[in-house]
């Protein structure tokens, strides 16, 4: 019977079709909220269907500017949790760094659109437009990515994750510390560009782009050098595979993307200090998203972000003191019942934590057939 | 004349050729000042007690290891400082005695992932595995009796079966210098049987060159042309797998004093 349920679930979520529509139905969400400026222009309602469209638009407000803040922020989310699962889930190189990429990306963004506080900041890097300085941080977050990661991505496991830690704490003083060119504690300020359904486009189209990617890579045999690096990256090397070429080059993929993203968010949020750039609770975020989605998955963290943000508004609304207590004590129970995430619980094969298995151990009254040993 | 001199001494250049080949471990000598050399289309055998440092020298020609003094010429290159995938794409392949089996990939995967890779670039990996891989792999799994596992997780094969999988992919990238460690090791007679003809038909009809680590005396002696006897790291004795038997030194290394 378990089985018959899971099925289904699964049929549901990786149903094209649904997926199709859900993008969709996401890109006309904001028509609503256009929709509504237009009723609100309206002199007087000409139609009964009109009056009524227009009267619950007014009224109900469905879609608002924090509905589209909401949406996008989760898609940013999403989109840091893809990212961070190329190095972390499929390579297998747990970093606790990543959020230094993204605050790269946001202080390259700012500084390049002309927010820097310094008189002598070369006029060629300044006042860009907003897609070249989104682009600039990309690339300014690779290139970090690479010189960095030439050294830690030769450490292994726990050591490369301190490393990256470390990376992101020593990049946050120093970026602290270089005032006249970061604001120190006064941060930047960007152009003002208060456009919601823009970033929520934007970050939408970056979205269905970086799942996408991620799914493709997954298919090549590049991605699949990956996984065996995170196998046995001895044996990899063994077989042929130049892993130090390849984890770098994802590295730098990973980081790039990352970079954009904080460059879009820089810009959304029209401030940035080293403080909110650099923030640790990212770096857990995108470890925890992906982690409860399934590492090492294409759809892990979409599902994982997803999930664990709606859990997040959930609590923040209700339990405002408790939530971050709860959020810890969630990340310690996926840990330790279900490694392989909600991916991993959906699962075809009955092996590991799969719910199929633990349906199964529910509800069979016969022994279960001898795991296969050696 | 001269192409006669030239064709004879390619037959006389060895394929792997080791001079004063040393490795330690902090004060314990794995390999201390070991010669050894590989021609071409040649079965050799290596063979010691427990400890005696073979699995040491696999790892320092596969350059898992750093040797401490000495040269390792393959193919005429020395290739004591090049980097394990490079040394794999020049054509040496090896298994490993303690398996190392992609375990959370299926088995295709992992034929798949053992393929040539040579010096492609990034770009060049962007794309699905190549259908001839793809049969390749196929072919070689039946071969092995492994293609009704071709879509298991690699970690749920039996002993014997990882065992199978690893010659497979020390295989798939049709490497020049085979290295098998302890390859009959827990796999059933029969098998073996097909094992022993397939390496035989690689190395004569392919000119395919082997070194196997053995303590199945009878499988070297089917096998090999030539055994090569580590004892404590140094070498011991050297010369056909009949002499080598009745040599005393490498009965008094096996059996005590
Ligand atoms: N990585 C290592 N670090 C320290 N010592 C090592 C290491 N690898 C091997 N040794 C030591 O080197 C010696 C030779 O080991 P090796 O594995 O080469 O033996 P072997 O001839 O393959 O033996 P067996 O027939 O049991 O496989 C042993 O004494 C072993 O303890
Ligand atoms: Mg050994």
């Amino acid at each position: 019977m378990g089985r018959k349920i899971l099925d289904l679930i699964r049929a549901i979520i990786f149903n094209r079709w649904v997926l199709a529509a859900i993008v969709v139905l996401l890109f006309l969400m904001p028509s609503l909220f256009y929709a509504r400026e237009w009723c609100q222009e309206l002199d007087a309602f000409t139609s009964p269907l009109q009056d009524s469209v227009c009267t619950y638009l007014i009224e109900e407000k469905p879609v608002t500017n924090a509905v589209l803040l909401n949406f996008t922020q989760l898609f940013i989310l999403i989109i840091l949790a893809s990212n961070w699962n190329l190095t972390g889930g499929f390579t297998g190189y747990i970093d606790f760094g990543h959020a230094v990429f993204f605050g790269l990306g946001g202080f390259a963004t700012a500084l390049l659109m002309g927010s820097s506080r310094w008189e002598d900041w070369p006029a060629l890097f300044s006042d860009w437009s907003f897609w070249p300085a989104m682009l600039g941080a990309g690339i300014v977050a690779a290139i970090f990515a690479l010189l960095i990661g030439s050294f830690t991505l030769r450490l292994k496991g726990p050591y490369f994750s301190i490393a990256m830690l470390g990376t992101l704490v020593a990049t946050r003083e120093i970026v602290r510390a270089s005032s006249n060119i970061s604001g120190g504690g006064l941060g930047l300020s960007l152009p003002v560009y208060l456009n919601r359904p823009m970033f929520y486009y934007l970050s939408l189209v970056m979205l269905l782009f970086v799942v996408n990617f991620v799914r493709w890579i997954r298919s090549t045999e590049f991605g699949s050098s990956l996984v065996a690096i995170r196998e046995d990256e001895v044996g990899a090397e063994m077989r042929g595979i130049n892993t130090t070429l390849n984890k770098i080059t994802v590295f730098c993929i990973s980081a790039f993307l990352t970079g954009l993203v904080g460059g879009m968010w820089a810009y959304m949020n029209t401030f940035l200090d080293a403080d909110i750039a650099f923030n640790q609770n990212r770096t857990i975020d995108m470890v925890m998203m992906t982690m409860l989605g399934g590492l090492g998955t294409v759809a892990g963290p979409v599902i994982g972000s997803t999930i664990l943000y709606w859990l997040r508004d959930v609590l923040w609304a209700n339990f405002l003191l408790f939530h971050q207590i709860f959020e810890g004590i969630l990340l310690i129970i996926i840990v330790l019942f279900v490694p392989e995430g909600i991916m991993g619980l959906l699962d075809k094969d009955s092996s590991g934590t799969s719910l199929n298995r633990i349906v199964k151990g529910w509800f069979k009254k016969e022994p279960e057939e001898h795991p296969r040993t050696s | 004349m001269t192409t006669e001199m030239t064709s004879n001494q390619k037959d006389q250049s060895p394929l792997l050729e080791g001079r004063g080949v040393s490795k330690y471990f902090g004060g314990l000598a794995a390999l201390h000042n070991v010669d050894f050399a590989i021609y071409p289309g040649e079965i050799m055998g290596l063979i010691g007690p427990n400890g005696s440092g073979k699995t040491t020298l696999f790892d320092c020609l596969s350059r898992v290891q750093q040797i401490n003094t000495g040269e390792i010429h393959f193919k005429g290159q020395e290739i004591s400082k090049k980097k394990p995938f490079q040394v794999a794409h020049m054509g040496l392949a090896r298994t490993f005695q303690v398996f190392r089996v992609y375990r959370k990939l299926t088995v295709l995967e992992n034929m798949l992932l053992s393929r040539q890779w040579r010096n492609e670039s990034i770009f060049r990996q962007l794309r699905p595995s190549h259908p001839d891989t793809d049969q390749r792999a196929r072919e070689l799994l039946e071969f092995l009796t492994l293609d009704h596992l071709t879509y298991e997780q690699a970690g749920n094969l039996s002993g014997g079966q990882q065992r199978l999988l690893e010659i497979g992919m020390a295989l798939m990238p049709d490497p020049e210098l085979i290295l098998l460690d302890e390859a009959a090791s827990g796999v059933n007679p029969v098998l073996i049987n097909t094992i022993k003809d397939r390496i035989l038909h690689l190395s004569n009809e392919q000119g395919k060159t082997f070194l196997l680590i053995e303590h199945n005396m009878e499988f070297i002696g089917d096998l090999c042309s030539r055994v090569f006897v580590l004892n404590f790291g140094e070498k011991l004795a050297e010369g056909t797998p009949e002499d080598v038997m009745t040599n005393e030194d490498v009965i008094e290394a096996y059996f005590g004093s």
